[in-house]
């Protein structure tokens, strides 16, 4: 039995340790889900009786074993707090039962949330770039992508508890701080010096823009972070790189370049005039096209601190999956981009 | 064969003989990816020495031409183009590209602006000769 198997029958004893009442619950369909470079995901129905009545719940275990891309940026304790703060709101996210930090239970922190039911199709695959082309025809699933990001931006942050991610001050303070971020991951990824991340980050430093509004932002708001159930978005996923910020930072992320291949649709899905006209008429906030420029660049830098974080975690041997000794040639790639934005 | 032929004939084998011979999906995605790594690794090698020569005469005529005018450069950005002429490396112009922006003030915009042009052609060229093995 290997280390992954291992693994199952502690899961489901300590799920059946969370729920006293259950009688004779097994573990069904368990599955780990092998995408991305983040926390282990695991997914499986809870099956149990419960006063003479069988009772089915599906679950999602997300366990860290302290090789993930974002560790020095990113907790599942974290990640915890988040979504019992976003179940007190109107976004669509799964709901959080438990979190765990001790070690002794499955050898690592780890937290149980609802499995939503949906699909998540792969923007970057060509079944998944058919998907959202055919669903932008549509037309519900993008009215939907865009009404979920106001309905992120709109929402009370304070009255549902996430001053614990730290409030930014006026002015440059968001910016800063999230220069500071990224900066700490590239020094704690060890990597040769790089004379172009070097001026990218002079540049970010020297061209900061102020804040006009603080809203709750998502870090990755872009299909292929959220679940899809009957063309519309079910849940948003990916609690990792969320922070109370610029509302543009999230709009950035939805008009770049980065997040559609060979189509003029944002994110593959949604038309760019029909993303401005209802993201402003649903929240209020006039897009700053100028100031999502700015956040282009920080992306870049934000892209070079994944990089040389995720190339140094096989680099250390933390990882044996080939794919992070594959972005070490993804840093120049980001830099020359970078360089673009800069006008060089 | 030199060695980034023989890598680059590992990439292959692993492409097209040991890849498809393996059904569970993660190892034959490992088993590409690696294949994707040694090209990489093979065609960065077989540049190396072309490249490095490229590298060290454009540092060289950098350095020529931020030197041609040092008349009021703050101490900290002389010191650091003397470090890119003795070092020649990414390290030394990393600390060259930071002194400046740490003495922007002292330059003043049109200083600044025009050395730190100077500097990215030397950074460009330096990163499309990069992008020939990692695009």
């Amino acid at each position: 039995m290997n280390a992954a198997t291992d693994l199952v029958p502690r899961m489901q004893a300590y799920v059946a340790s969370r729920l006293p009442e259950a009688r004779e619950l097994r573990l069904d369909n368990v599955q780990r889900i092998a995408v991305g470079w983040s926390h282990e995901t695991w997914l499986f129905d809870a099956v149990w009786r419960e006063a003479g009545e069988q009772h089915t719940r599906g679950m999602c275990l997300r366990r860290d074993p302290g090789n993930a891309m974002l560790r020095h940026v990113s907790s599942l304790e974290e990640q915890f707090r988040v979504l019992e703060c976003l179940a007190r709101t109107a976004l669509p996210t799964p709901t959080p039962y438990w979190f765990e930090s001790d070690p002794a239970i499955l050898d690592a922190p780890f937290l149980v949330m609802e499995k939503v039911s949906g699909t998540c199709p792969n923007p970057w695959g060509r079944d998944g770039r058919a998907y959202y082309a055919a669903a932008a025809e549509r037309g519900v699933l993008p009215a939907s992508f865009t009404a979920t990001l106001a309905t992120l931006h709109t929402l009370d942050w304070r009255a549902a508890g996430f001053e614990f991610l730290g409030v930014p001050g006026a002015g440059t303070d968001f910016v800063r701080r999230e220069i500071a971020k990224w900066k700490h991951l590239i020094d704690v990824s060890d990597n040769p010096p790089e004379p172009i991340l070097t001026d990218l980050i002079g540049w970010l430093e020297a061209n900061a823009p102020s804040t006009a509004h603080i809203t709750l932002v998502h870090g990755a708001y872009r299909t292929g972070n959220m679940l899809i159930e009957d063309d519309r978005i079910a849940a948003v996923l990916d609690w990792e790189l969320q922070v109370l910020g610029d509302p543009m930072y999230d709009v950035a992320y939805v008009l770049s370049d980065l997040n559609r291949e060979g189509t003029a649709l944002l994110s593959n899905l949604v038309d760019r005039d029909a993303f401005f006209r209802d993201y402003e008429a649903q929240t209020g906030f006039t897009i700053d096209e100028k100031v999502c420029r700015y956040y282009n660049a920080l992306y870049a830098m934000r892209s070079v601190a994944f990089w040389m974080s995720a190339s140094g975690l096989y680099a250390d041997g933390r990882s044996n999956d080939i794919r992070l000794a594959r972005t070490r040639w993804s840093v120049p790639v980001v830099l020359d981009r970078a360089a673009r934005e800069l006008g060089y | 064969m030199t060695n980034d032929e023989l890598l680059l004939r590992l990439a292959q084998t692993l492409k097209k003989v040991i890849g498809p011979a393996v059904s569970a999906e993660y190892p034959k995605t490992q088993a590409f990816m690696a294949a994707v790594v040694l090209e990489k690794v093979g065609r960065e090698l077989a540049a190396a020495r072309s490249h490095a020569a490229a590298n060290a005469a454009a540092v060289a005529a950098l350095v020529a031409a931020l030197g041609r005018d040092t008349g009021g450069v703050p101490l900290a950005v002389a010191s650091a183009i003397a470090a890119v002429g003795a070092k020649g490396d990414d390290a030394a112009l990393s600390q060259l590209v930071a002194a400046m922006y740490s003495a922007r003030a002292e330059l003043g915009a049109d200083r600044f602006n025009a050395m730190l042009g100077r500097i990215r052609l030397t950074l460009r060229a330096g990163i499309d000769r990069r992008m020939e093995y990692a695009a």
